[in-house]
């Protein structure tokens, strides 16, 4: 923290924006990774690959990208924690991770009482495979097994709701089959998961599930979002590019690939020579990618290193030294938050653009 | 500096000129002839072109979190030959080359409306505004109910409407979102909200009342019920009804215009309703023409859209049972050979010609839903080239042109019906005393036409664009970005309403109310905002 001080009263923010641009200006294929940072950041975080030719991603963009491929292949239909914890007379909690992406889940979505806008109807609770965490819920129904069972359970289960027949031994089969028969008699169902627990195929099996279900009734889906303001960073992801994370500029216009802009496969394979590496929200280095290469760092203060960067910019908490905009997963939608502890910490959007600043237009490839 | 544009066909039907002459601005406004000798600091010879005020888009999905979904979902799509979904910076430079300097993105829901503010406030060159979407949140509804007074509604629409700061009221399909999530399929004008026993003509008529009370300029914009089912002139011609003596604005219109005649069961009914238009000075309305080409439609009226999916051309949807509000994006492609989609695009064309009064009918493709905007040039010529229409006409199913009395219609637009259409008439339909026109102390927003043989090609690059009376577009070649305002109205209201919502949303949601606001530090520019004024 001594050393974030330091940076805000003297000349330290210049010379290590100067740094950063000059390495940035040298460098052949640049990649913008982390990215846990409010809007601004983010969208600061674009202009500057745009104008550099850099790739971007994002810390957990695996998980993000698992719910956004599911939906741009089958579509889906989803509502807003708000919407669940209003009118949901079933809730199904699916798969693990759940309070990992969202520790207050059972209290906002008020589990415990029947829906607050709907008080006449119950509601009921199905836990299924939560992993090592399942939610103190009494009165839910429960099917413990291993997380690796899910998408083989969520097939039966989609069956059984769909009134096809399943075999008579299928694992959990009975209990499977009054969840189905609960779904089919939910006036308005909710099922709950989180991408970064589950795979992209249980994830399609619950849009599917869900799709069937409003042939009669009503259902929905409530995806979690990601850690590290993921579901923030893809919405300015797209409208400044027109596609989530994972983008590259080195051709001008964004070109859109998870596997060629993956970050780590980026560096490990050499094709990046230098990263921007983003931190804002909690204090978190790079990962111990096995290759190493000059990394800017813009992080939160008391983030600690194993290998100090080529480049270490201490920014401002998003909402606690400066106000900020983030997504917020109790609202379902982006909020303002007010910073807490205001500071004369820059914002990442502040570093970034000052760097972007510092890189005239022609040395930009 | 002081500008002039000397020598061009000045059409400014706000201000009755229309006649060759110069155009003078300076400091972003347009100023008075100065003295005889002196010399301007610019100068642009102009003559032989069309001198327009920059053009106003009434409604435009240019933002928010429907418009994100909607790129997210088409990766595929992206491209130079789909214009459906452009990114934020795009929309300005697409838009201020064909002379537009101001959009309306009409239907922002107000939890998610600090995503339309930031996105609008990452759209270069032209201003912006937002339409607040009420109408099927549960404590309005709740209001309704419970026969709550006329002040209390008004209240709530114009705290809503400051939050999110917005420019007036969407009302969309009112009621069937919230029955949607009870199981309802279909919901027409006076069907009923269950557990609220509300009508969906009650909820309009108390949202028409409550603009009124606050004296936000811009009537209420309903998207009506029943939008794209054969026969539902009659839905339209009743909700013109129900209007009664106060103003309303109907939304893409053209998506209302449709009749049971024929062998298929599906006609254009535009003239009938054209008639009623003309009939009923109270009622302003939108095309929202079709054009054909691959599109996504992008819509908070969530029942439609989820009956909608069956049609989805890429077979995909995103359905969105939102706060209140509902949404849904879903691909579709307008075929030529399609008779359906034939009598769509006449129909559309049909309220254009058939409307007598241009100062009432508006210019939209309902972008994305009826077409890109980028479809606007084309538009353009089709309304003011009777031959052209003709070769469209002759290349489209002859089953299809049978279903309407396009072929018939003679009228030509002429530029000053251009002019009012959109510029003076979207400015004065949303309260905004400077801009649309060029009078001495409007805003210097100008656009610059050199019409030739090829009348799309005129607009699809103006000749020159200023706003605020900088040069941001010569022949669609762009100077840097220059960023515009968003234009908002802060209606008055009874601060009891923030201790009233703020119990409700506690203990329904579970979060403070004030969570959903817009506050000035979120967006980012000097000068975000700018005020349009009520008069209650």
């Amino acid at each position: 923290m001594g050393e974030a001080a330091a940076q805000e009263h003297g000349t330290a923010l210049d010379d290590r924006v100067a740094e950063a641009a000059t390495l940035l200006r040298a460098s052949r294929n640049a990649v913008i990774a982390g990215l846990a940072t409010d809007s601004a950041g983010a969208e600061a975080a674009y202009a500057l690959a745009r104008k550099i030719g850099a790739a971007v991603d994002h810390v957990a963009a695996a998980a993000a990208l698992r719910d956004l491929e599911v939906m741009r292949e089958a579509g889906r239909i989803t509502t807003t924690p708000l919407q669940a914890r209003a009118q949901a007379d079933l809730v199904l909690l699916a798969g693990p991770g759940l309070l990992t992406a969202w520790p207050d889940l059972v209290e906002r979505l008020s589990l415990h009482t029947p829906p607050t806008l709907w008080p006449e109807l119950q509601r009921r609770v199905v836990v299924l495979c939560a992993g090592g965490e399942a939610p103190s819920l009494p009165g839910a129904e429960t099917i413990e097994a291993d997380p690796a069972e899910l998408p083989a359970l969520l097939a039966t289960l989609r069956a059984l709701a769909a009134g096809r027949t399943v075999r008579t031994d299928a694992p959990h089969g009975s209990t499977l089959r009054q969840i189905a028969e609960a779904l089919a008699a939910s006036r308005y169902g909710v099922v709950v998961w989180s991408a970064a627990g589950i795979d992209a195929l249980s994830v399609a099996m619950l849009c599917g599930l869900t799709d069937d279900l409003n042939a009669k009734t009503r259902f929905a889906g409530l995806k979690l979002p990601a850690d590290g303001n993921a579901a923030g960073v893809v919405q300015a992801a797209g409208w400044s590019t027109g596609f989530p994370v994972r983008v590259g500029f080195g051709r001008g216009a964004p070109i859109h690939d998870p596997w060629q802009f993956d970050a780590t496969r980026m560096v490990e394979s050499g094709e990046a020579d230098v990263a921007v590496w983003i931190s804002a929200l909690t204090p978190r280095p790079p990962p111990a990618w096995r290759r190493s290469l000059p990394i800017i760092a813009l992080v939160a203060p008391g983030t600690r290193f194993d290998t100090p960067p080529a480049v270490t910019v201490w920014v401002g908490r998003p909402g606690v030294d400066h106000d900020a905009v983030l997504y917020d997963p109790n609202l379902g939608a982006l909020t303002a938050k007010q910073a807490t502890a205001p500071s004369l910490a820059p914002s990442a959007a502040d570093v970034l653009g000052r760097i972007a600043a510092a890189i005239p237009q022609e040395a930009a490839c | 500096m002081l500008t002039r544009l000397a020598g061009g066909r000045v059409v400014d039907p706000a201000n009755g000129r229309d006649a060759p002459g110069d155009v003078w601005f300076q400091n972003g406004r347009i100023v008075p002839p100065p003295d005889i000798g002196k010399r301007p600091d610019a100068e642009h010879d102009v003559a032989g072109a069309i001198v327009l005020a920059g053009g106003i888009d009434i409604h435009s999905h240019i933002a928010g979190a429907n418009v994100n979904t909607a790129r997210l979902l088409l990766p595929e799509l992206r491209g130079d030959r789909f214009d459906g979904t452009p990114v934020s910076h795009e929309i300005g430079r697409m838009y201020a080359a064909m002379g537009f300097t101001m959009v309306v993105e009409p239907a922002i829901s107000p939890h998610v409306a600090l995503q339309a503010q930031l996105e609008l406030a990452a759209i270069p060159f032209i201003d912006k505004a937002i339409l607040c979407v009420l109408g099927n949140e549960d404590y309005l509804l709740g209001l309704l109910r419970d026969g709550e007074s006329d002040a209390a509604v008004a209240d709530y629409a114009a705290r809503t409407l400051g939050g999110a700061r917005a420019i007036g009221l969407k009302v969309i399909n009112p009621g069937a979102a919230a029955a949607f999530k009870e199981n309802v399929r279909r919901f027409g004008l006076d069907d009923v909200v269950p557990r609220y026993g509300v009508s969906s003509r009650a909820i309009i008529n108390a949202l028409q009342r409550a603009a009124d009370t606050l004296g936000v300029p811009h009537p209420v914009h309903l998207h009506c019920s029943n939008l794209g089912m054969p026969g539902n002139v009659e839905t339209a011609l009743a909700t013109i009804e129900a209007a009664g003596d106060m103003k309303l604005h109907l939304a893409h219109l053209q998506f209302y215009a449709y009749g049971t005649e024929g062998p298929r069961g599906f006609s254009s009914a535009a003239p009938r309703l054209a008639e009623a238009m003309n009939a009923n000075a109270n009622i302003t309305a939108d095309v929202g023409q079709v054009m054909f080409g691959q599109t996504v439609t992008i819509s908070s009226d969530v029942l439609r859209q989820f009956n909608a999916r069956g049609q989805a051309s890429p077979r995909k949807s995103v359905i969105l049972d939102g706060d209140g509000n509902g949404s849904g994006v879903v691909p579709y492609r307008y075929r030529r050979r399609n008779f359906f989609n034939a009598v769509q695009w006449a129909a559309g064309l049909e309220l254009f010609l058939l409307i007598n009064d241009p100062w009432r009918v508006f210019f939209t493709t309902d972008h994305p839903n009826g077409a890109p905007f980028t479809a606007y040039p084309d538009l353009f010529a089709l309304l003011m080239d009777r031959e052209l229409r003709a070769r469209w006409i002759a290349e489209l199913p002859a089953e299809a042109m049978q279903m309407t009395t396009l072929g018939s219609i003679a009228r030509e637009y002429s530029w000053p019906e251009i002019a009012v259409m959109t510029r003076a008439a979207p400015a004065r339909l949303l309260g905004l005393a400077d801009r649309g026109h060029l009078a001495p102390g409007a805003r210097a927003d100008i656009a610059v036409y050199r019409p030739g043989a090829d009348l799309a090609a005129s607009f699809r690059n103006a000749e020159l664009v200023f706003k605020d009376g900088m040069l941001i577009a010569r022949n669609g070649q762009m100077g840097p970005a220059v960023f515009g305002r968003v234009l908002n109205v802060q209606p008055g209201f009874d601060r009891a309403i923030e201790s009233r919502l703020g119990a409700f949303y506690d203990h329904i949601y579970g979060v403070p109310h004030t969570a959903f606001d817009v506050p000035l530090h979120a967006v980012a520019h000097p000068e975000p905002f700018e005020a349009v004024p009520c008069s209650p």
